[in-house]
């Protein structure tokens, strides 16, 4: 029957891919391939001990978890969180979930697991006990890295390409840089390689989602919208808020503009297109791969 | 002068009559004649009809656009789900405060004038669904809620002390209490929810004075009993059919109507092949024996969380030249429907969003499946409408002024994704079955809120949302019709064409019955919205 119901005052933000094309792949549709090159990554990210998963460094621990447990984690989350958050996490009833143990830390995470959160989440400490919900935190660590590729190129020389490509001027990384695009300190955490190199040689292809609704997935973030107003006014830039009678844009300079839906004459929402310009062309193969190993190295600061 | 009042006030005292004031008292005479009485609101919809509908016009078509906040209430605490829907009387409000307390707030000011919560045990049992509560029934001189952990209690209507409290079902086996109670006669009826838990669904009757249970209607039947053939494994297990909002009731044919939610495992349909009596039906049930009278089952064997819970719509209105006393329901599994609700008979059926599960209602609205739409294991099947369908338990509304039916319509699909799990004997873990979707990216998928014909389902006019919205619908003799987006607007148009009036953003999206009430003149529309119980009039 399910009659949930949540309540999000403010918008939950979260980077929730989807494939080109727009269609969001099942975590239960992955190769078993995937799972092997995840679990290796994150060894790698774990650096110590075998086998382990890697939570965010903030939290000062990590998710130790074997395979099994992982994949116990899987089943745990399909029992008791798919219905309302969907199967990839990606919502349903309940908000899309991927990438938010990487934003609140695991231990908040699964605090919330246990103890439920106003707004919707009821506890689950009568159901699931502490083991289950570490594996539940560790699977949900797994969600947002399905496009995983490799690192190849050179971190320090992409820091370079990255200051010389004035990313900063949209991009903020630990406090320092612009509004205009997403926050990228810690989406080395959040995002894999090929995930990386695709937004940056074709920025509109897989817009992040923020999950703002309660019946739906994930809205796109940083959608590039055209406004015309009745009075012949035309506005172009990212949506920032949106609802049935207004719409709020950012354009290019970082200036806000709001709307009541009723004095406009054109609204084009251009999903596929970002303000945010292609570097194909721009940066050589070699950059390009510097810059993906600059960025996947971006875990946040302790 | 105010020695004499006092005086007076305790000869009163010790005389030792009880100090009975004839206000706040609503005998079920006065909820029958709910339309005599458009300045208060006796029941979840208004009137036995469910209508959502106010007679009030004071507040209309001309003046909307000039609607200010004249109060509101928060609780002490936040609360979360928000869903619950006064009861106005004689000047005071009655509403919930998630998970199960009642409060009774003066209905001039949004004063608190007493509250009550119950104890309720460390740990709820929430599967499924969310401890909380849409809101009580008043009969006489009490308030009655059903509760998180499955309690019916009776408050005394003054002072929010307890006048009984019956313990309804297990809450360690997943039976929970939301719905609001429905108060008809000398009794109250209850439903029940847990349909994700696998619980074994009823509608409960008790007492209204003592509490003592009446009658039990099961909802799915067992072994020997009738409608057991259509649980093909046998009705051993049968689980589901949960009754988890509110009924309507027509006292001319001593008929309450309700509806039924899911069979249980959901999205696993492997052990109960057959129609799964009487999940995801519209019962109409003996007002005073209980016994079944009829049902119409909407989608027979479902499995994609279609349940039929909202609440039943009652109306007359002209077919064919004759006067036909009708229920019309937009169901969760995308079709509207109209049934003589004297006898069930299915009058019409058709789609109010889209959907792709069925190519059709036969002659006796009997859905005709498309193929290959059963949830799937793996990436699963994608199926419009979604998860929560072409409308989930939010209220419509029917305004006898223009005769249209007005639902707030999801226009979206989902893949579903077929579970495993299986029902097991104790306490159940999590929701029994599994499975579940993966939603369509938001901008695939809208909302509006859509006039149909009541009579023909015929769409008059939408008013489109950004996105699918969890609002119910209140019509009004103003020519009006409130209701809201999940983004938090809350707004009125025009009954007639749909056109915006006014709006405001809230900053969340109502999920409470909006409702209309007077007081010293003046008409109120309420609603809540986050944590807030809030009360528009004009300036």
């Amino acid at each position: 029957m399910l009659t949930v119901s949540y309540i999000f005052a403010i918008p939950v933000v979260c980077y929730a891919p989807l494939e080109p094309g727009g269609r969001v792949v099942s975590s239960q549709g992955w190769p078993c391939a995937w799972c092997v090159q995840i679990l290796a990554l994150l060894l790698i990210l774990a650096g110590n001990s075998l086998p382990c998963f890697a939570g965010p460094p903030q939290d000062g621990k990590a998710v130790q978890l074997a395979p099994d447990q992982l994949q116990h984690g899987k089943q745990t989350f399909e029992a008791n969180c798919s219905t309302c958050h969907g199967l990839d996490g990606g919502g349903a009833m309940g908000p899309n979930i991927q990438g938010v143990p990487f934003r609140l830390g695991v231990d908040r995470v699964a605090n919330v697991i246990k103890n439920g959160m106003p707004g919707g989440m009821p506890p689950f400490s009568g159901q699931l006990d502490a083991n289950e919900i570490q594996q539940v935190v560790g699977y949900l660590l797994t969600l947002t890295r399905k496009d995983e590729g490799k690192v190849t190129g050179d971190a320090v020389a992409g820091k370079q390409v990255y200051d010389s490509s004035h990313c900063a001027s949209c991009h903020t990384i630990s406090g320092e840089g612009g509004d205009i695009g997403p926050e990228l300190t810690t989406v080395g955490q959040s995002r894999g390689p090929n995930y990386l190199r695709t937004t940056i040689l074709f920025p509109g292809t897989d817009l992040p989602q923020a999950r703002i609704f309660l019946e739906t997935g994930g809205q796109l973030q940083f959608l590039f919208v055209r406004v015309i107003t009745k009075d012949g006014r035309t506005v172009d830039g990212t949506r920032v808020a949106e609802d049935s009678f207004h719409i709020v844009l950012e354009d290019a300079q970082g200036n806000f503009h709001s709307f009541r839906k009723d004095q406009v004459r054109e609204l084009d929402k251009e999903p596929g297109q970002s303000t945010m310009p292609s570097m194909k062309g721009k940066l050589s193969e070699t950059q390009v791969n510097d810059l993906v190993a600059y960025l996947a190295g971006l875990k946040g600061t302790p | 002068m105010r020695m004499a009042r006092y005086i007076c006030l305790m000869a009163l005292v010790f005389l030792g009559t009880p100090v009975r004031s004839p206000s706040q008292n609503v005998p079920y005479e006065r909820i029958l004649r709910s339309q005599s009485e458009p300045q208060s609101w006796l029941t979840y919809g208004g009137s036995y009809f469910s209508q959502q509908y106010s007679l009030l016009k004071q507040v209309n078509r001309q003046n909307v656009g000039s609607l200010k906040i004249a109060w509101m209430y928060q609780p002490s605490r936040p609360v979360a789900n928000l869903e619950s829907s006064p009861i106005v009387v004689d000047g005071i409000m009655y509403i919930t405060e998630p998970p199960s307390t009642v409060t009774a707030l003066d209905a001039h000011s949004g004063l608190k004038i007493w509250s009550y919560t119950p104890t309720l045990p460390e740990h709820i049992v929430s599967i499924g669904l969310y401890a909380t509560s849409r809101g009580v029934a008043i009969l006489d001189d009490m308030v009655y809620i059903g509760t998180a952990d499955a309690h019916l209690i009776a408050l005394d209507v003054k002072t929010g002390a307890v006048r009984w409290n019956v313990h309804v079902a297990d809450n360690i086996m997943g039976y929970a209490m939301t719905g609001p109670p429905l108060a008809l006669k000398d009794k109250i009826v209850v439903g029940i929810a847990g349909s994700e838990a696998a619980v074994r669904g009823f509608l409960d009757a008790y007492d209204a004075r003592t509490g003592r249970r009446l009658w039990r209607l099961w909802t799915t039947p067992r072994v020997g009993d009738p409608g057991a053939e259509t649980w093909g494994n046998g009705a051993a297990q049968s689980a589901g059919a949960t009754t988890w909002n509110n009924g309507s009731y027509d006292a001319d044919l001593n008929l309450i109507y309700w509806g039924t939610g899911n069979p249980a495992p959901d999205f696993n349909d492997d052990d109960r092949p057959g129609d799964n009596l009487y999940t995801c039906a519209l019962l109409a049930v003996d007002g005073d024996t209980g016994k079944l009278k009829w049902y119409f089952q909407f989608s027979p064997h479902e499995d994609h969380d279609w349940d039929s819970d909202e609440p039943p719509v009652l109306f007359n209105a002209t077919i064919d030249g004759k006067l036909q006393r009708l229920v019309g329901f937009a169901n969760r599994n995308g079709f509207y429907y109209v049934l003589d609700r004297a006898t069930g008979k299915f009058i019409t059926g058709v789609p109010f969003v889209k959907q792709t599960w069925a190519k059709g209602l036969d002659a006796n609205g009997r859905p005709m499946p498309a193929p290959n739409q059963e949830p799937t294991l793996g990436a699963g099947t994608l199926v419009y409408p979604s998860i929560t369908g072409g409308v989930d338990w939010t209220s419509p509304s029917y305004s006898p002024q223009t005769g249209l039916f007005y639902v707030s319509a999801h226009e979206t699909g989902a893949y579903f994704i077929k579970g495993t799990g299986k029902i097991e004997s104790g306490p159940p873990k999590g929701i029994v079955g599994g499975g579940g979707i993966r939603a369509l990216a938001g901008e695939q998928s809208y909302g509006a809120i859509r006039a149909l014909e009541a009579t023909t389902g015929k769409l008059k006019w939408q008013f489109k949302l950004l996105a699918p919205a969890w609002v119910p619908v209140l019509s009004t003799a103003g020519g009006l019709v409130f209701s809201g987006s999940d983004e938090g607007n809350f707004f009125a148009l025009d009954a007639e064409t749909g056109k915006p009036l006014w709006d405001i953003q809230m900053g969340h999206a109502a999920r409470s019955n909006p409702i209309s009430y007077s007081l010293d003149g003046k008409q109120y529309i309420f609603v809540t919205a986050g944590n807030a119980y809030i009360a528009f009039t004009l300036p």
